[in-house]
Formats: structure tokens, C-alpha cells, sequence
């Protein structure tokens, strides 16, 4: 239902530069009213840094923006909200101990004299409740509450103040199918009622079911405008992860046909994963390929006890017969990369030979644990070698490396332990391209040693590079299990 | 094994406010000792230099406890209550059967049982460190009163007494204590695995966990350590008063073991910190409290005093490293 009048959001050519990162360069956006517009982007193209400068949270360095044919400057989040704009967050943003009414009022009670006007505030409440078709008493505390029902005060949070663009960030991904579905009617019922909305999702089914058009970004830059009859699902992949870098496969695809390291079935996590089965082989690399948000980060993550699992077992050939082994223990085999570098890889303060030393202590120390600390400079330093880290030497503080030196650390560390599995969660996130085709060699080195290594990556370009064989996610499931020839376009429609 | 140092890069650069605490605390030595020598010019002799060692060794080897448990990012508020619980049990034990060894025995038991009783709340059941000890910190010297009705208990086999009070090459035992203590305990946070993991978990609890750290394990060694150390404190402070008592744990303890990990370099943040610096700050503040005491300055002004020494160091260390 696309209409054809005058549009009431206008974004220009918006510019944005941090200290050495440019995030957006010439950036667009147009909605008109009655209209939900679809944004689209992988992780970093810059969706987030648009709507902030919407939001008025950034102020751009370059550009225009116009509200209603009249262009505006947003010094604040304030101006933002008082022009007409709201936005709806994720759902995690409630006091739970406080009731739905005041969530909804919670940066604007309204007052009689100096006391919040409660009677008032709880009218109010109602009729927003209805607006959005919720059913929920204005008194409840929200954390009586399960997600579908937060999402729609959220929402009425949002309409307190008629606003004329609606910004929906993400807002399915903790909701049930129903609950969605519900959304979906809150979204047209909007539409219906003339409002401008634009929403982000990862989920590409949920364009095709509520949005107008489909705005592309890429890479800081917005890279197409359609209407949604005009373009596939495997079309807005396409746009959003753009030319597959054009570089070569490291190795020749080798299947592997030996039999399984690990077996894994009917693992489980409620709102996460859905009976995910798969078995990995020694001296194959496993493509684990999905879209953001596919649950590609959360299966490596039960897979290695990081969080609980609901169901599933793990059978592990590793001691030659297969046993069952708890997610925990399989952490125990497994060389483990995950994707939060900072978080969960480096111990920042600590110098290099200390985090390369820090899964090997083990060897490194006497029977009494002393630690032999010439051993661990020693490996410290052919880890450095072989990865051709670069620093000033072993013993500096590893927080102080660029992120491509930490992370050929936080992988090289693993190279002494001598796993026969690893799981690599985004290893060359943030990298630059010779620090990539580095942990990329290391990975295929990894592999011709009999090691069975599961890749993730969110750029198809460099998963192709190296994969033996594709497993493919979509909600939590694996949806397709594809070979080694499986072309960029078997691969984007597979997730589309 | 030739790492090329690369000259694009920066070498890691010591700057003057990574020294200032420590400045900071060598003026407040230098003060304090310029106070002492002023009131009291005999101080730097011998004797008293080893008077003055002696008072600090229960405060150091409680701090050293507590040091570990610092690192985890945890604290332990029940080691002054469990010390006296452990006095208490062991002083009961040894009037019962008369003999003397089986008073350390008890004690370090005692110790490492309440020690034990923390490590599961914490480790294992994930409950606030601050809220556990705090809990058995009641608990704990609330059985003290109720088993001694306040009164002290003497009658210590004189052996106990003799052996513990000896001073072989004219240094006391609590000294020799001490200093064994914190070698070994320095030892083994600084060389081996255990205290390799301790800092690591201290730092970065996520990376250790994937780091292959038993996470839980190590924080449960922690306070088990910490109630082994006030364990060791009830022997030795036994001895020195010849007598247990529900009092030895006074809260005012807790306070200054604290205060000896902060000033001596402790960061009450995890991750950072000496055993060695720990029992320094423990001497420090022994120092201080006799500086107070010969100034003239009351009980509960000194608390004040102290009180406000560990605000302004956790206030400074707070400032310099973020």
C-alpha cells in the first residue's frame, strides 16, 4: 500500500565521522506517512548510527534532515521526541517493580501540583493500551508480564505523543510467533492510522509480512529504495552484504570422510535454539552460515556450556568410542574464539606471554604448579612468531595491541593446547584484510592437522574462502546442510 | 625465540599517576615515622621495631587472607568473628582433654570449616560475597557469645603457651609467622598456577572461564584460604592472650584489615594487589593506631581516622585507574 504523498521524514546525505571510523558517508532515508518502511543492514552498515542521529542521541557532521518539508537540527534526544519522533526499544528497558502505567509515563508522569496525577496517568495508560490492542491492566507490575505483552507497552510508551515516525528497533526478536503476529497488527493498525514507521529487523519474512518499502544500508551508506514488490528476499540479502570480495578458496574443498569427532542432537534452548542436530568430522571446516541473529553465536555458545541448555545431547568420539558429554566438558576438548574479543578473549591488563600462557599453564608449570615462566615467554614468543604479532615484545600488556594482533593471540593461544576441535565465533571481526587472511591460513593449517573446526562468520565472502561444507541457521534451527560448490547465490538464498 | 620489537609501536609507557598511590604512601610513611621518632626517640630501636612487628602480625596474616579474596573481586567480612569462633572452639577443646596440640588442630579446622561455608555460597550458589560473609560474620560471633556468655576462657596447657610465645633468635613466633606467610603466600600468587588463575578471575571472570580457569574452584579457594588464615590468627592471638574470647573478633578488626589490603595496594575492584603489600599496609596501620595512641586521640577518633584513610585510597585508586 504504498502511497504516493509528499514524504514526511527526509534524511540527506547524513555524515558522520568518529575518530578513525567513518560510520556514515552520504547516507539516506525517506518514509512518508502511511507508509512502514523496512531497514535493512548487516551488522555495521550503520542503521544503528542513523537512527541515533534521528533519535538526536549523535549529532551528524554533514547532511540534512527534514520533518515535514522543514528541515531540523536535533541537539538532543528531547528535540527528537518533541519533533514527532519515538522510537520502540527492545523490551529490556522496564522496571519491573513498577507498573505498567508507570512504565509508560516513566520520563513524563503527569502532575497535579507537585504530585504525579495517578488517575490521570492510569486513563491515559488505557487508552494507549487500546490503541496498541492490549489487553493488560494499567495497575499490574510489568514483571507479571511475559515479552509479547512488554513489546506493546513499549510501543504505547511510544504513542504517547502522537508521534509521526515510529521507529521499531528489532522489536521480534524475543517474541513467540503469536506475539508476533500480534505485532504485526499494532504495526498495520499504525499504518492504517497514518503514521511513518521504520523497521529494523534481521528477519527477512517479517518485511514481506508488514513493510512498504525496503531501504538497504551498507557500509556507512544506504544502497537502495524499493518498493517491496520489487525485490526478493535473496535481492535484499544481496544488497546487504554486497560484491562477495573477489579472493580466492584457500584450499581446495576437502570433504572429510572420516568419522565423526562430535555428534550433537536435539539441542535446545528455549527463545534460542530448536533441536539443533549435527556432527562435525576431523580435518573439515564447518560453515556455520545465517543471517544476524539466526543463532549462529548461541549454538557455539551451548554448545560450550557458556549458557544453559534446555535439551540436547553431545556424544563425543574424541577417546575413540562415543561418550555423552555435558556442554562444559566438551568446552574441555574444544580451542574456543567467541565473538566479544574484549569481553571474553583477552585479559586486558595482563601481558601476552600471561594470555598465551593461560590455557597452558598446565604444561608450563612443575608438578607442583610453579610456573616456569622462561617456558612461557618462550611460547609466547614462537606463538608470536608464527602469527607474526606485532608489539614490542612478550611482555606487553596485550590490551594495548590492535585488535588484530589480540585476536591472532587469543587463537595462537590454543595452538599449544592441541584441541581436536574448535569453535570460532567471528574470529576476524574488526580485523583488517591481512590480519584476516592470517587467522584464515591459521584456521586451514588447523584443519590439515586433523583438527574439526566450526567457523562462523557474518561475511559470506570470507566463509567461502575456507569452508568445507555449509551449515545453514535460520531461527535457531539449521535449516540446510550444503557442500563445498554451493555458490554465493545458493548460499543467500538459503538464508533468505 | 627472537621477537622483533616492531618501532612503529609505542612501548608501554609508565606514567607519573600509575606512581602516585605509592608517593602518596610513602609520605604517609615518612610522616608517620618523623611522629613516632618525634614522641618517642627510642622507636627506631630493635626491640621495639620487633614490638611493633609483633602487634601487626595478626592484622598481617588476616590481611593476607583477605588479600585472595580481594583479588577474586569478592571480600570477606566474618574472618575477626570466625578467628574468635576458632579460638573459642580450640581453647575449649584443649581445657577438655588438657592437651595441647589438639588447640591449633581444632582451630585450623574451625577456620577452614566457616572458610568452606563462605566458598559454597559464593562459588557454587552464586550468592553475594558482601551479604555471605556478612551473615557469617553474625552467625558466627553470635554463637561465639552464646557459647562463652561473654566470659573469656583461660586455662591453657602452659606448653601451648610456652611454645607459641617463644621467641627463637629473639623474634617472636607471630613474627616468624608472618613473614612465612607472606613469602609463601606471595610465592604462590606470583609464580604458580593457582595464583596465576586468582588474578585472571580477579580481571576478567568471562576470558578465564574460556581461558579454561576452573572459575568456581578458584574462588572457592579463596575462601577457604581466607578461613584457614583466621584459622592461624587464633592460634597465635591465643597464645598472646592467654585466653579466647568472644571479643577478639571485634568488628573494628574487619575494618582494619581492610584498611591494610586498600593502603597496601589492594584493589578492592579484584584482579590487583600483594600479599607482600597487604602485610605492609598491615604494619602501617599498627604504626598508625600507636601514633594515635600516643597522641592522645581516642578509640573512636582513630576509627574516624581510619575510616576515612580507606575512603580516600579506595576514592584515589578509584580515580587512577579509570
Amino acid at each position: 500500500m504504498a502511497t504516493s504523498s509528499e514524504p514526511i521524514l527526509c534524511m540527506t546525505d547524513i555524515d558522520k565521522h568518529f575518530p578513525g571510523v567513518i560510520a556514515l558517508t552520504k547516507a539516506r532515508l525517506t518514509v512518508r506517512p502511511g507508509e512502514v518502511m523496512a531497514l535493512m543492514g548487516a551488522n555495521g552498515a550503520g542503521k544503528s548510527t542513523l537512527m541515533n542521529v534521528l533519535g538526536g542521541v549523535i549529532s551528524p557532521n554533514g547532511g540534512t534532515i527534514e520533518l515535514s518539508g522543514a528541515t531540523v537540527a536535533f541537539q538532543s534526544p528531547r528535540d527528537s521526541k518533541a519533533a514527532g519522533i519515538a522510537f520502540v526499544h527492545q523490551e529490556l528497558t522496564m522496571f519491573g517493580t513498577m507498573t505498567v502505567a508507570e512504565n509508560i509515563f516513566i520520563d513524563d508522569f503527569p502532575m497535579a501540583s507537585q504530585l504525579t496525577d495517578t488517575r490521570r496517568m492510569r486513563a491515559e495508560a488505557t487508552r494507549l493500551l487500546d490503541l496498541v490492542g492490549a489487553r493488560i491492566e494499567p495497575d499490574m507490575p510489568v514483571e507479571q508480564l511475559g515479552t509479547g505483552d512488554r513489546q506493546l507497552i513499549e510501543i504505547a510508551r511510544a504513542l504517547r505523543r502522537n508521534p509521526k515516525v515510529i521507529i521499531f528497533d528489532e522489536p521480534t526478536s524475543s517474541l513467540t510467533d503469536r506475539e508476533r503476529h500480534r505485532l504485526f497488527e499494532v504495526v498495520r493498525s499504525l499504518r492504517q492510522a497514518g503514521a511513518a514507521v521504520i523497521y529494523i529487523t534481521h528477519f527477512l519474512d517479517e518485511i514481506f509480512a508488514v513493510c512498504d518499502r525496503v531501504t538497504v544500508m551498507r557500509d556507512g551508506t544506504t544502497v537502495s529504495d524499493n518498493a517491496i514488490a520489487e525485490v526478493t528476499a535473496a535481492d535484499v540479502v544481496r544488497l546487504m552484504l554486497g560484491p562477495t570480495e573477489e579472493a580466492g578458496r584457500l584450499r581446495p574443498p576437502t570433504p572429510s570422510s572420516a568419522s565423526a569427532l562430535v555428534e550433537v542432537s536435539g539441542l535446545s534452548r528455549s527463545g534460542a535454539l530448536r533441536d539443533v542436530a549435527l556432527s562435525l568430522r576431523p580435518g573439515e571446516i564447518v560453515g556455520l552460515w545465517g543471517l544476524l541473529g539466526s543463532g549462529r553465536t548461541e549454538l557455539i555458545r551451548a554448545l560450550m556450556g557458556l549458557d544453559p541448555i534446555d535439551d540436547g545431547r553431545i556424544t563425543w568420539f574424541g577417546d575413540g568410542q562415543g561418550r555423552s558429554v555435558t556442554p562444559t566438558e566438551l568446552c574441555g576438548f574444544a580451542g574456543l574464539v567467541t565473538e566479544d574479543r574484549r569481553g571474553e578473549g583477552i585479559v586486558a591488563p595482563q601481558s601476552i606471554t600471561d594470555n598465551v600462557a593461560l590455557p597452558n599453564l598446565g604444561h608450563l608449570s612443575s608438578a607442583l604448579g610453579v610456573i616456569d615462566g622462561r617456558r612461557a615467554e618462550k611460547l609466547a614468543c614462537e606463538t608470536m612468531n608464527r602469527l607474526s604479532v606485532k608489539a614490542s615484545g612478550p611482555q606487553q600488556a596485550i590490551g594495548t595491541l590492535s585488535g588484530g594482533n589480540q585476536q591472532k593471540v587469543v587463537l595462537g593461544r590454543w595452538l599449544a593446547v592441541q584441541p581436536r576441535l574448535f569453535l570460532l565465533d567471528e574470529p576476524t571481526r574488526g580485523l583488517d584484510v591481512s590480519a584476516k587472511t592470517d587467522i584464515l591460513k591459521l584456521v586451514v593449517e588447523l584443519a590439515q592437522s586433523g583438527c574439526a573446526v566450526l567457523f562462523v562468520s557474518s561475511e559470506l565472502g570470507e566463509l567461502m574462502r575456507v569452508a568445507d561444507r555449509y551449515l545453514v541457521m535460520s531461527r535457531g534451527q539449521i535449516i540446510d546442510d550444503l557442500p563445498p560448490t554451493a555458490s554465493e547465490d545458493d548460499l543467500m538464498r538459503a538464508v533468505a | 625465540m627472537s621477537v622483533q620489537a616492531d618501532p612503529t609501536l609505542p612501548a608501554p609507557r609508565l606514567r607519573l599517576r600509575q606512581y602516585l598511590p605509592s608517593l602518596i604512601l610513602l609520605v604517609l610513611v615518612a610522616t608517620l615515622l618523623t611522629v613516632m621518632w618525634a614522641y618517642m626517640p627510642n622507636f627506631f630501636r630493635l626491640n621495639n621495631i620487633i614490638n611493633i612487628l609483633l602487634q601487626a602480625s595478626i592484622l598481617g596474616l588476616l590481611a593476607i587472607g583477605m588479600t585472595g579474596v580481594l583479588i577474586t573481586g569478592g571480600i570477606d567480612l566474618s574472618m575477626p568473628a570466625n578467628m574468635a569462633l576458632a579460638a573459642v572452639l580450640g581453647t575449649m577443646a584443649m581445657r577438655s582433654t588438657g592437651s595441647a596440640a589438639i588447640g591449633p588442630v581444632v582451630m585450623l579446622a574451625v577456620g577452614l570449616a566457616l572458610g568452606a561455608v563462605n566458598a559454597v555460597a559464593v562459588a557454587r550458589l552464586k550468592m553475594i560475597p558482601f551479604v555471605v560473609t556478612l551473615s557469617t560474620m553474625t552467625v558466627v560471633s553470635g554463637t561465639c557469645i552464646w557459647i562463652t556468655n561473654s566470659v573469656s576462657i583461660t586455662g591453657l596447657p602452659p606448653s601451648y603457651t610456652h611454645t607459641l610465645l617463644a621467641k627463637p633468635f629473639g623474634i617472636p613466633v607471630g613474627v616468624f609467622a608472618m613473614v612465612l606467610f607472606t613469602v609463601i603466600a606471595s610465592f604462590v600468587m606470583q609464580r604458580c598456577v593457582p595464583g596465576r588463575w586468582l588474578y585472571t578471575v580477579g580481571l576478567n571472570p568471562r576470558a578465564a572461564r574460556i581461558g579454561r580457569v576452573p572459575v568456581d574452584r578458584v574462588i572457592a579457594g579463596a575462601y577457604l584460604a581466607a578461613g584457614l588464615m583466621a584459622g592461624v590468627t587464633a592460634v597465635l592471638l591465643t597464645a598472646r592472650l592467654g585466653s579466647a574470647s568472644a571479643n577478639m573478633g571485634a568488628d573494628a578488626l574487619t575494618l582494619d584489615i581492610i584498611a591494610a589490603c586498600v593502603v597496601g595496594g589492594v584493589s578492592t575492584f579484584g584482579g590487583v594487589g600483594r600479599a607482600y603489600g597487604a602485610v605492609f599496609g598491615a604494619i602501617l596501620i599498627t604504626v598508625l593506631s600507636n601514633v594515635m595512641n600516643l597522641a592522645g586521640v581516642s578509640f573512636y577518633v582513630g576509627l574516624v581516622i581510619k575510616g576515612a584513610v580507606i575512603v580516600a585510597f579506595v576514592a584515589a585508586e578509584h580515580r587512577w585507574r579509570h
